[in-house]
């Protein structure tokens, strides 16, 4: 058994939306330096599973621990400021802004002016479509551009357990490439990441471990290479 | 001027405050009281007066100031429960309006319906007019007038510095894009809601006091007539466009004044068809864009 504390341990959470029960009783781990994914069908409670962490969505019964600390009173602003950063899905990037200030923004809890400067330049060095475009407004880019502007804007809060919902959604094949080598690289340099994917293949070759998720129940978990190889994962999400 | 309150809180939060109309009216009236001016014969409040004597520019900052909190209570009482229930932006503009009327029944109830009018000279020894002509051929502008416009314009600048330059600007037109990825950004919306509130009260605080100053307080329902030429200046000006709020207002001002002295009795008939026009010529506003679709 391990004996590393999680950074993020959910227990029993219970999410109703609407009247629906939208997650039963799912309880899942990530554990330091991790990449986790969750995979599942569309509707079976992903998105919820992250939009609840991020205190978007008030859960019905449950514990959420970030580091052992709840997060259960927290507002969503203040989850930010802990070290959970999330990239919503479809990108959300503020069309609006250019590139440049949705990274100043991304930096909104910090005030270390002169850090901030240079993680952006480091930024635009890792992304160097981002940094031809730092003047542009962001709703001009194409949807891989803006993919990679929502991860840089969320680790521009310098999150120690990155949220990423379906990063890969609507993208050309290449694309959703270079999205998972930047995925490996953050991984690498030492991010936890927890994995929202319906590319349930590719997220599951990157990923440590997965858990599914049906109709709002996790009904496996494991090694994601033990995954990948089960009969029922595969004749359900590998196709 | 009035418009820039309206537009400020349109910008971000994509809703009609009718409030503002009587937050205009309680600037206003809160300046009125805190020059020390007595109030009428009617009303709970009749020939009281506050022993205080503040000279008129210091009162009106004052009377903006607590305009702005009587702005932050209407957005925590009367916008932020529909908000957080994801109510139709529809119900926030009958909650305004429900808002607006509980102020003016107020106000007529504490100091009566009476028309007010400042102390004398409230801005000192400067003239009343001042001539713009050449020669033989005089234009004289009221001095108020042109302190409405000066201040007017600053606040704009000001506003329009805010918003585009600085963090807390940028924030607030995240939230104004999108609340829920602002939040995941680390931006406390509530907080900056309710800073909107306060500058789109302060500043239409202010305006009651300078217009009122202008003309007189013309009783409770004061703001309510500027606050249906307002949405006329705000239509204008490309709602949420501050620059364009104060352009259409300068257009509004002049369409009114080339109404012809018989017919002064329809000048609101002439900003409502300025509305009209315009909106079925040019909905995004005189200085707008249209609005970038992306599909």
């Amino acid at each position: 058994m391990r004996t590393v504390q999680p950074l993020l341990d959910i227990q029993k959470l219970f999410v109703n939306y609407d009247g629906i029960q939208a997650l039963e009783d799912v309880t899942l781990a990530v554990y330091p330096g991790e990449i986790v994914t969750l995979i599942g069908a569309n509707g079976a409670g992903k998105s919820t599973t992250l939009r609840s962490i991020s205190r978007l969505i008030k859960p019905h019964s449950g514990e959420m621990l970030y580091g052992g600390r709840s997060l259960s009173h927290l507002r969503a602003h203040e989850v930010v400021r802990l070290g959970i950063a999330q990239v919503p899905e479809g990108r959300r990037v503020l069309t609006r802004q250019s590139v440049f200030d949705n990274l100043l923004l991304g930096a909104y809890t910090r005030n270390d002016t002169h850090a901030i400067a240079e993680d952006i330049d480091r930024h635009f060095t890792t992304f160097p479509r981002l940094a031809e475009r730092r003047n542009q407004l962001a709703g001009t880019l194409s949807g891989g551009e803006q993919q990679m502007l929502a991860i840089a804007r969320a680790l521009m809060s310098r999150p120690k357990l990155l949220l990423l919902d379906e990063p890969s959604l609507g993208l050309a094949p290449i694309m959703v490439q270079e999205i998972f080598t930047i995925i490996q690289r953050l991984h690498a340099s030492g991010v936890t990441i927890l994995l929202v994917e319906q590319n349930a293949t590719l997220a599951l070759k990157y990923a440590d471990r997965g858990y599914v998720l049906e109709a709002g129940r996790i009904t496996m978990s494991g090694p994601a290479s033990s995954l990948l190889t089960d009969e029922r994962v595969k004749q359900a999400y590998l196709g | 001027m009035f418009a820039v309150g309206y537009t400020l809180i349109f910008s971000i939060l994509r809703i009609i405050n009718f409030a503002h109309a009587a937050i205009f009216t309680l600037g206003a009236y809160f300046t009125y009281a805190l020059t020390g001016s007595a109030f009428g014969y009617n009303g709970l409040l009749k020939n009281s007066a506050l022993p205080i004597h503040l000279p008129f520019l210091l009162a009106a900052v004052v009377g903006a100031m607590l305009a702005g909190l009587v702005a932050i209570v209407i957005e925590r009482l009367a916008f932020r429960p529909l908000r957080n229930r994801g109510a139709d932006p529809l119900l926030s503009l009958v909650s305004s309006l429900g808002v607006a009327v509980v102020i003016v029944n107020v106000i007529q109830y504490l100091v009566g319906a009476e028309n007010y009018s400042y102390p004398a000279q409230p801005y000192g020894n400067l003239p009343t007019a001042i001539n713009f002509g050449l020669g033989s051929q005089r234009i004289p502008v009221r001095t108020v007038q042109i302190v409405i416009f000066g201040v007017s314009v600053v606040i704009m600048l000001l506003l329009t510095y805010w918003l585009n330059r600085t963090k807390t600007g940028k924030a607030l037109r995240a939230i104004a894009e999108d609340a829920t990825t602002a939040s995941l950004l680390g931006i406390n919306t509530d907080q900056l809601i309710l800073l909107t509130f306060f500058l789109s009260g302060m500043v239409g605080g202010l305006s009651g006091a300078l217009i009122g100053s202008s003309v007189s307080i013309a009783g409770p329902y004061f703001g309510i007539s500027f606050g249906l030429r307002g949405l006329a200046v705000i239509v204008l000006g490309g709602l949420g466009d501050i620059p364009g709020a104060i352009v259409g207002g300068v257009v509004l001002g002049l369409a009114e004044a080339f109404v012809p002295v018989q017919y002064i009795a329809y000048k609101d008939a002439v900003a409502f068809a300025v509305l009209f026009l315009m909106l079925l010529l040019r909905p995004q506003g005189l200085l707008g864009r249209a609005e970038l679709q992306k599909v």
